[in-house]
Order: C-alpha cells, then sequence, then structure tokens
C-alpha cells in the first residue's frame, strides 16, 4: 500500500461521512426505511477494505465445515437435499466416509445415474450419441443450416449443466470440466462444434479417469484439436508449431519447465537422461514430429500423410528419433515422451490438485500425486488413482476457503439445492434465457478462446463482473417466468407448511442450500431481511400475501448470494 | 431527482443518495484538486494472441522492403493498390486498415514504437502476458499488477476519486491484479441488481452489503468492491449514450468496451487508468493475403476503435479529454518474419507498440534492429530494442507523474525517455522496497508483498 491509498482512506471517510449526514436528511425527511447501521458499518468496513486490499485476507478463510459440506462442495456440485444425511452413512468417520464416497464416484459405471439418464432422455437431444463419421455426415459434409451445423455443441452445452444438477456421478462431471479446460478448445467454432459430442464423450470423458497417455494420443488425432491448434495443415513444406507448442506448454510439461530460446544441449539433463525441461527447439522438432497429422476434410476422421510428413532424423526432449520411421512414429515417439516426463506428472498432478483443493496446496501433496502419475503411467487407470491420491490426502479435509464458486458451480448448485427443473432442452426459451445470462458471469461452457482453458486462481474469479452477473442470475432464479406466470424456482411449493416465521423460514432454506448452520451473523441478515422489522418469531402470511411470497423468494436469493454459498 | 421510479436503489446505494440530492460527486469537492493532482488518464490496449506488428507497421523502402516481401510472399502488406501500406515515414507505412489511426498519425497524435517487448525469450503466449501485465519479465508469481502498483505508489491521484480504474470484460486484467479500487465491467447498463421482485430489491442489497461487511476474509471484499462498484455505475450511467463528435466505434466487445471507456472518463468519476483487450491475434493460419483478409479486418477494428475513442473524447474547454488522455497499444510479442506455408506467422519476439495521445510526439522512434541475416533474434523473428518497461515508464513519469520505477517495475533500472510522449521528467525512483512509500502498517498489505519475489 502507498500513500495514495492511504490519503483515500483519510479522504474517503470524509466522503462517506458527508453523504450519510445527507442521506439522513434525505432519507429521514421522506420517513423511509432507514437503518442507520448501514452507514456505520459501511464506513467502518471501507476502511477495513482500503487497509486490505482484494486478494490479501486480514484473518485466515472460515474454519472448515464438516467433511460432507467440503467433500460435496468440491468434488461435486454441491449436495441436493439429503446428500449431506447420505454421505454421513456410509461410514463411521469422515476419513472413512471420504474414501468410501470418493472410491464409489472413482468407479461411476458402478452408480445408479438413471433419473439424469431421464433427464437427459426427456430433453430430446439427438446428437450425444453419434459417432464421429455420423456426426460429420450429419452436421458438416451435408451442409446443413447453421443452427443444425453447430447442434451438437449446444446440447453438450445444455447436457452438461443438466448432468451437473442430476447426476450422482458428480466427481466425473468435476474431472470433465477440469479436462475440458485442460485441454481446451475452442467449441462454438463452425469445425469444433459439429464434433462437439464426440470430443466430450470419447476423448474427455471416456478418458477423464483413464490412463493419460491414452488420452493424449485421442486428443493428438481429434479433428476438432487438429483443427483448433492448427496442426491440420503442417507439412514438411509449411510446418506449423502451434500444436506443438501447446502440447508442451499446457497439456504436458507445462510452462514451469519451459527454458526458453536456448538450445537443447544447455538443459540440464535430470534422471534417467532426460532433460528437465523443454525448450523452442523441442518444439520445433515436435512440430516437424507431427507434420502429416491431419484430417479428412470429407470425413471428419483423422488422416495421415506420409506425403506432408518430414522423415529426416529429429531429436526432442534427448531422443534421437533416426529417419524414414514408419507411419506416426516420430508423433507417438513425442507423445510417449511428454506423457512419461516427470514434468507433465507434476504439472497435471498441480493442476488437479488446484482444481480439487485449492490455490496452494501442500507441496508433500503435488509429491505424492506426482509419483502416483509416474508409477501408475501404464495402469489404465492412472488418473483415478492421481486424483485419489490427491482428494484422500488429509490436508482435503482440512482447507477451506481457498478458492469460491465459478459461475458454473454457482448455477449447479443452486439448481441442486433448490430443485430447479429447467429442461434444458434446445428449443425451450428459459434455457436459453438462463444460459445468456449465465454467460454474462464469465464463464460460458467450452468458450474459452485461448488454449489454457479458463483460469482457475482464487484472483481470477473475485473481481466485480463475475460477482455482480451471479448475483442477478441468482435473482433471476428465484422470479416469475412473466407476470402471473410460473416461477423458475418453486420456493413456496417447497417450503413446509410449518414453518412461517422469519426464523423459521430462514433456518429451512439455510439448512436446505448449506445443509449446515452458517456463521451467526450472516444468519441472522437472511432473518432480519424476512422479519423486516417485526419479531421474527411472528408468523407470516406467507400462505396469502403476495408480497411476503415475494419476500420469501427473495430471501432465497440472498441466500444464494451470501458469501458461505460461494465458499469451496 | 435523477431516479424518480428507481426508489428501491436509493436507500442501498450511498451514491445514489448523493444523487438523489441533486448533486454528483465532483460537486461534493472536499480537496479541490491542488499543484500536485495529476488527471492524466491512461488506457492499455492489449492485443492477445500476439499480434504481427511486421504487417501493422510495414517496412516499405530499401533492403529492408526487399527482405519482408521475400519473407512474406503472400502475406505482405503491398506498396500499390488499395490495400497498399499507408506511408509514415519514408522507411515504414501502417496497414491499409489502419486508415483511421493513420489519420490520427497526421495529425501529430500517434508514436509507433518498433522492435519493443522483452529481453526475457519467451514464444509463450501465457508466460509472456504475465511478464508484461505483472511488469517483471521472467517472474510470473509477482502477486500483484503493474498498474495496480502504480497506484499504490502515485502520490498525486486525488483522494476522493471514486473510480480511479476500469477493467473492461468479464474478468479483471492481470495488470490491475491487487488493485481493490478497479471496477471490473462489461456493459453497464446491466451492471446492477434491478432483477427479483422489485419490491425488496432494495432491502436485498442492504442486507447483502451487510453480509459481505459481516468478515474480512478476501471474499467479503471483493463482495463490498462489487456492491460499491455497483452502486458507483448504476446510479452515473442511466439512459442511453450518444458519442461525441460523430464518433462512431466499431460493433462489437473491443469498440463496446472503449466506449465505456468513454463514458466513465466523461461521468467525472476521477478515471485514471482503463484497461480494454482486443483478442484474436494468433494468426498461425491463413491471416490474409495481400493486406486483405483476417489480420487486416482486425487491424480496422483495432484502428476505428482508436480513432473512435480519441474523437469522442476530442473536445474543447474542460471537455477537451484528449489533453489528458494516453492510449498504449501492446501485445505479449510479435511474429515471426516468415509467413508460414499456411499463409501465417509463427510466435515471434520484438513487436511495435502503438502510443495516441494528446500529448504524443507523433512519429516512428525506437531502434529499428533490421531485419537482414544476423539481425534478427534467433535468426526468426525481429529483435528487441526497446524495453516495453521503457515506454510505459516514460507514460508514468512523463504522463501520470509518477516516478517510481523500482516498485513498479523491479530490477528495472536503466530508463532513459525514448520520447513518445510530452511531458516533465522526473528523475526515477529505483527504490524496490518501496521505502519512503510505506508510512505505516500499510506495508503489511499484499501490495508490499511483492519485494519476496523481486530478483
Amino acid at each position: 500500500m502507498g500513500i495514495a491509498d492511504i490519503q483515500s482512506t483519510h479522504s474517503r471517510r470524509e466522503l462517506l461521512e458527508r453523504i450519510r449526514n445527507r442521506a439522513e436528511r434525505v432519507i429521514g425527511d421522506r420517513g423511509r426505511v432507514h437503518d442507520p447501521r448501514f452507514w456505520s458499518e459501511r464506513i467502518s468496513h471501507m476502511r477495513r477494505l482500503f487497509k486490505n486490499p482484494r486478494g490479501t485476507p486480514t484473518k485466515s478463510v472460515p474454519s472448515p465445515p464438516p467433511a460432507a459440506i467440503i467433500t460435496l462442495n468440491r468434488l461435486g456440485f454441491g449436495p441436493r437435499p439429503g446428500e449431506v444425511a447420505e454421505f454421513n452413512s456410509l461410514a463411521g468417520s469422515d476419513p472413512a466416509r471420504l474414501e468410501a464416497w470418493v472410491d464409489q464416484q472413482l468407479d461411476p459405471m458402478s452408480i445408479d445415474d438413471s433419473l439424469c439418464d431421464s433427464k437427459i432422455g426427456a430433453a430430446g437431444y439427438t446428437t450425444l450419441n453419434k459417432s464421429l463419421a455420423q456426426l460429420w455426415q450429419d452436421h458438416v459434409a451435408s451442409s446443413p443450416p447453421w443452427n443444425v451445423r453447430l447442434q451438437p455443441y449446444y446440447e453438450v452445452e445444455r447436457a452438461t449443466i443438466l448432468r451437473a444438477v442430476w447426476s450422482r456421478r458428480q466427481l466425473l462431471e468435476v474431472l470433465a470440466d477440469f479436462w475440458h479446460n485442460h485441454f481446451n478448445i475452442y467449441g462454438p467454432d463452425s469445425w469444433a462444434a459439429p464434433v462437439w459430442s464426440h470430443w466430450d464423450r470419447v476423448v474427455i470423458r471416456g478418458n477423464a479417469l483413464g490412463n493419460f497417455r491414452t488420452m493424449l494420443g485421442e486428443v493428438a488425432q481429434h479433428p476438432a484439436m487438429l483443427y483448433y491448434l492448427d496442426n491440420y495443415t503442417s507439412s514438411s513444406a509449411g510446418p506449423n508449431e502451434n500444436w506443438a507448442r501447446e502440447l508442451f506448454e499446457l497439456h504436458t510439461l507445462g510452462a514451469d519447465h519451459y527454458m526458453g530460446v536456448i538450445r537443447q544441449d544447455q538443459v540440464p539433463i535430470g534422471p534417467g537422461g532426460i532433460p528437465v525441461a523443454y525448450v523452442d527447439d523441442d518444439v520445433f522438432e515436435a512440430t516437424r514430429c507431427f507434420t502429416g497429422w491431419t484430417f479428412d476434410f470429407d470425413t471428419g476422421l483423422f488422416e495421415y500423410r506420409s506425403d506432408w510428413h518430414d522423415h529426416f532424423q529429429k531429436n526432442v526432449l534427448g531422443t534421437y528419433i533416426p529417419p524414414n520411421q514408419p507411419a506416426l512414429v516420430d508423433g507417438t515417439v513425442v507423445l510417449d515422451q511428454v506423457a512419461s516426463h516427470p514434468g507433465t506428472a507434476r504439472h497435471v498432478a498441480t493442476k488437479l490438485a488446484h482444481r480439487l483443493i485449492g490455490d496452494n496446496p501442500e507441496p508433500g501433496l503435488i509429491d505424492d500425486a506426482a509419483a502416483v502419475f509416474e508409477a501408475q503411467s501404464s495402469a489404465p487407470d492412472q488418473l483415478a488413482q492421481v486424483v485419489r491420491t490427491i482428494v484422500l490426502h488429509p490436508t482435503f479435509l482440512t482447507t477451506w476457503g481457498d478458492k469460491i464458486k465459478r459461475p458454473l458451480e454457482i448455477l449447479g448448485a443452486a439448481l441442486r439445492a433448490a430443485d430447479g427443473r429447467f429442461t434444458f432442452a434446445l428449443d425451450e426459451d428459459d434455457t436459453g434465457t438462463l444460459l445468456w445470462r449465465y454467460d454474462q458471469a464469465g464463464q460460458p461452457l467450452f468458450a474459452w478462446r485461448s488454449p489454457n482453458g479458463y483460469p482457475d486462481r482464487k484472483d481470477d474469479w473475485q473481481s466485480a463482473t463475475p460477482r455482480v452477473h451471479s448475483w442477478r442470475l441468482m435473482n433471476w432464479l428465484i422470479d416469475v417466468d412473466d407476470p402471473g406466470g410460473t416461477y423458475r424456482l418453486n420456493v413456496l411449493g417447497q417450503t413446509p407448511s410449518q414453518a412461517r416465521s422469519a426464523n423459521q423460514l430462514a433456518d429451512f432454506w439455510i439448512n436446505r442450500v448449506f445443509a449446515r448452520p452458517i456463521p451467526s451473523e450472516e444468519r441472522q441478515e437472511i432473518v432480519e431481511f424476512m422479519a423486516q422489522g417485526h419479531n421474527p418469531d411472528f408468523a407470516l402470511p406467507v400462505d396469502s400475501d403476495s408480497n411476503t411470497q415475494d419476500r420469501l423468494r427473495a430471501m432465497v436469493g440472498l441466500i444464494f448470494m451470501s458469501p458461505p454459498f460461494l465458499w469451496r | 431527482m435523477r431516479h424518480p421510479t428507481r426508489r428501491g436503489f436509493i436507500v442501498g446505494s450511498s451514491i445514489a443518495v448523493a444523487g438523489i440530492a441533486g448533486s454528483r460527486f465532483p460537486s461534493l469537492a472536499f480537496a479541490a484538486p491542488d499543484a500536485t493532482t495529476n488527471d492524466e488518464v491512461l488506457v492499455v490496449v492489449f492485443l492477445r494472441g500476439g499480434m504481427d506488428g511486421l504487417n501493422l507497421v510495414v517496412p516499405i523502402s530499401g533492403a529492408d522492403r526487399d527482405i519482408y516481401e521475400t519473407a512474406r510472399p503472400n502475406i505482405a502488406v503491398p506498396l500499390s493498390g488499395s490495400d497498399s501500406a499507408l506511408p509514415l515515414d519514408g522507411q515504414f507505412g501502417l496497414h491499409r486498415a489502419a486508415e483511421p489511426l493513420h489519420n490520427l498519425y497526421q495529425e501529430g497524435k500517434v508514436a509507433v514504437v518498433n522492435a519493443t517487448g522483452m529481453t526475457e525469450a519467451s514464444r509463450s503466449h501465457f508466460d509472456s502476458m504475465e511478464f508484461i501485465e505483472r511488469g517483471t519479465p521472467g517472474i510470473k508469481t509477482t502477486p500483484t499488477g503493474w498498474l495496480a502498483r502504480h497506484f499504490a505508489s502515485a502520490d498525486n491521484v486525488p483522494a476522493e476519486i471514486v473510480m480511479p480504474s476500469v477493467s473492461v470484460g468479464n474478468l479483471q486484467a492481470t495488470s490491475l491484479l491487487g488493485n481493490h479500487d478497479t471496477v471490473n465491467m462489461a456493459d453497464p447498463d446491466s451492471f446492477n441488481l434491478q432483477i427479483g421482485p422489485w419490491e425488496w430489491r432494495n432491502a436485498q442489497r442492504i442486507a447483502l452489503r451487510h453480509m459481505y461487511s459481516g468478515d474480512s476474509t478476501w471474499l467479503h471484499a471483493s463482495g463490498l468492491q462489487a456492491l460499491d462498484a455497483m452502486d458507483i455505475v448504476e446510479l452515473n450511467t442511466s439512459g442511453s449514450y450518444t458519442p461525441a463528435n460523430g464518433a462512431v466505434y466499431p460493433s462489437g466487445s473491443f469498440g463496446d468496451g472503449l466506449q465505456v471507456v468513454a463514458q466513465m472518463v466523461k461521468l467525472d468519476l476521477g478515471l485514471r487508468v482503463a484497461t480494454v483487450d482486443l483478442s484474436g491475434w494468433d494468426t498461425h493460419v491463413d491471416q490474409g493475403n495481400n493486406g486483405a483478409g483476417y489480420f487486416s479486418s482486425l487491424i480496422g477494428i483495432l484502428a476505428e476503435g482508436l480513432a473512435a475513442l480519441y474523437t469522442d473524447l476530442d473536445g474543447v474547454g474542460a471537455a477537451n479529454y484528449t489533453q489528458r488522455l494516453t492510449i498504449v497499444v501492446q501485445s505479449e510479442f510479435g511474429r515471426r518474419l516468415v509467413e508460414n506455408a499456411d499463409r501465417g506467422t509463427d510466435h515471434g519476439h520484438g513487436n511495435a507498440l502503438i502510443v495516441v495521445s494528446g500529448n504524443a510526439v507523433g512519429g516512428v522512434h525506437g531502434t529499428w534492429p533490421g531485419i537482414g541475416p544476423g539481425q534478427l533474434f534467433d535468426d526468426a523473428d525481429l529483435a528487441v530494442t526497446t524495453d516495453f518497461r521503457r515506454v510505459l515508464s516514460e507514460v508514468l513519469i512523463r504522463r501520470m507523474g509518477n516516478n517510481h520505477l523500482g516498485y513498479i517495475f523491479p530490477g528495472y533500472t536503466d530508463y532513459e525517455p525514448l520520447g513518445v510522449v510530452a511531458g516533465v521528467d522526473i528523475p526515477p525512483d529505483y527504490s524496490t522496497t518501496g521505502d519512503g512509500l510505506f508510512a505505516d502498517d500499510f506495508e503489511s498489505g499484499g501490495t508490499g508483498s511483492w519485494t519476496t519475489t523481486s530478483p
């Protein structure tokens, strides 16, 4: 903090005090609702805010909540009613419950997901299960209208939210989101959208709990990625390094293992005779290895063009690749090299820990997870084992508040807690409006343009736009479709008839949304909002007065906008 | 009364109260601007993806022209025809689609700096952006952005400023990371809580403020920041906005974003710094032949946007905002000299940087390293001859009046003005520990902790 901030602290206080005086005059004269606490608190907290810039906690974060809350909010999209009790019944201690829950989730096919399947079925999607060839035929080769061309993207976008809300395979949903961002592609692109359901179903979901090398191989040969990172056009006569560069920097070793523009022989050699990092020369050499990896624009299927391939010898990450190798060998060697590099193990483990625990995971946790990644490099469930190592680490249940929900998690958690029943059908107006509003919060699904995926540090999600537009989305959810029409969330219908006082109404919905008590200061605000100056134990005319009904809905909106709702 | 139909909002917003009383902030006028006040506005436009500066600022004569044409047989900007380059001087021309910018150049309002960038070589988009926006080449873990440290060290920014900075877009720019006063906003018209049951909006907003005041974690602080930002924007942006002087912003988010900046400047909320992004510059494939195509249309959006912002703010008297406006246009790196087989360009190194200002020293600046054999970086890319921090430092000192370079750009110690903007030179302060800046316990705050990662 510098001089400017110190001065502004002082002078803003004056400013606010003047405003307060003016406000008391203006509002007081009109006899409007006036809460003197508002002004004094505002000033004292403005002071505190100036002393403590954004991103600098003045105290540590909230104490960790019960294991069920941590688990269901971090490894899922928040609890549906009843799920906390279900979690707690799994075993006799928190670590044992966590382990039992995780092991169930890591075997998703063992979990009955028929309810979610029925929701997906009811939405009437037609492209989710098509083969790549079929998608290409129906959505590209037949030159359909534009909305048909993009239909697979739109269906996956909607199905993804439906699954977040309804699927019992919650960890798979969280990991699918993770891997979509790890191997980010801009989905609405006219060449990615037609094959999006194949990318999502086969490459991402099919491997999210599988083997990294297998996944990488499918990524490298998928038309959506070949197009997005330009490798489809890379030939010996005209190599294009875009794919090779992001393969190293984002998909495998990561920028922490990039030594820039120095020569290969200047890179220190690590254990096993492997260079500890990659340099631009490795990118260029790898680019040559992938020349001729393209796809057929008539079928959408991967194609290796020997006549485009650079057949001469290469040297990637200290491995010599002789000239004139059989088809695909050069690129396959590169994928083997990068997938097994210790830097990749650390890079992937670190990113997973950032997603599943917090921005500052314990170094020992990364060591453990990276070791499992390396040791299990051939296992068909390598990634499941890495995830298991991370989430069963003791710090999983002892850390909280190093992260907040991103917009997708906010939307998912709200719809789960309040049993939102949007159909997410393609042609449903309300779904379209919901997605339009959701997108403004800054995380439109599969629509991050750069190959690095949505940022995953808390710093990136605490600015005003995501906050304001998430709040708006919550208030839209609890509102009415159109005057006299139906409400988007059935708040009244789910409120038990015996809960009628402000205290009861607040406690019912707090328990419904959080499945635990929240800090008393925050609970008190919710109660006071509902009571509006009356005794919070008196019954309110919830059954007869539309104004009170609106207040109850707004109270639920307030709960969704509150700080405790955001922690994860 | 400005919002007779918005009673509900009024009680929840302190700023609105000032408004309903028939008074806007400037008229509260506590501390009249004194001699030490600086009211310059810096707009940083970041071109994300690596803008191909060699096709924006094009060699048009001599051996470099021959080399350029040979290296770029398809995508070179031509010297004749409808897409021909617009001469800047005898040596360089602007891409034809930058004509609106060229018009400003001819009025002396545009400084072009060739071959800028970082001496730390990285061809990674993401590393390079982090290095530049955090202001610490080679270190991407610096916890604050360079513009945040500008605010933290500036001693000439009036204290009563309501909105010192705005970061246009869905997420806050990294250059402002750590600045708690920044308003991050994509669209002022929807930046409010005028949604939900109307009769409870006001009470809900008060409760929301109470809840976010109830604790002092980073989340609570950021929630209050959002509430404050909403208060400010909501009161001040009612009604439609008509750009001045017939300025026409290009359609799309970039033009919209620049218009938001102009709007905020004119509201006299004290705006000092704005960030706006224009993405889509990673032109590995088909960037456009002979001065046309994709790159050309993107340059058109850039140039039209810059010209619209300048025109919109180019009033007379008190409305002559361009006299205190400086726009810096930068990208994370340039692109390779030689076009690739896909008629695109791969990641390069040195790049052109553009400054548009009412106080620009118009012309082409910087040392041109040449693009001949032996002159290229890594035998492939335009070299870097001007550290990007040199240009930014000059703007900071000559326009913003902030000489705390050691704090803003730790590790940068050899500043000399290049002469891209007019202004008074102040000897740079290279103290990196913040000594003299931290008068009391504030130094334990986040912006002070960067020293732990300084080189």
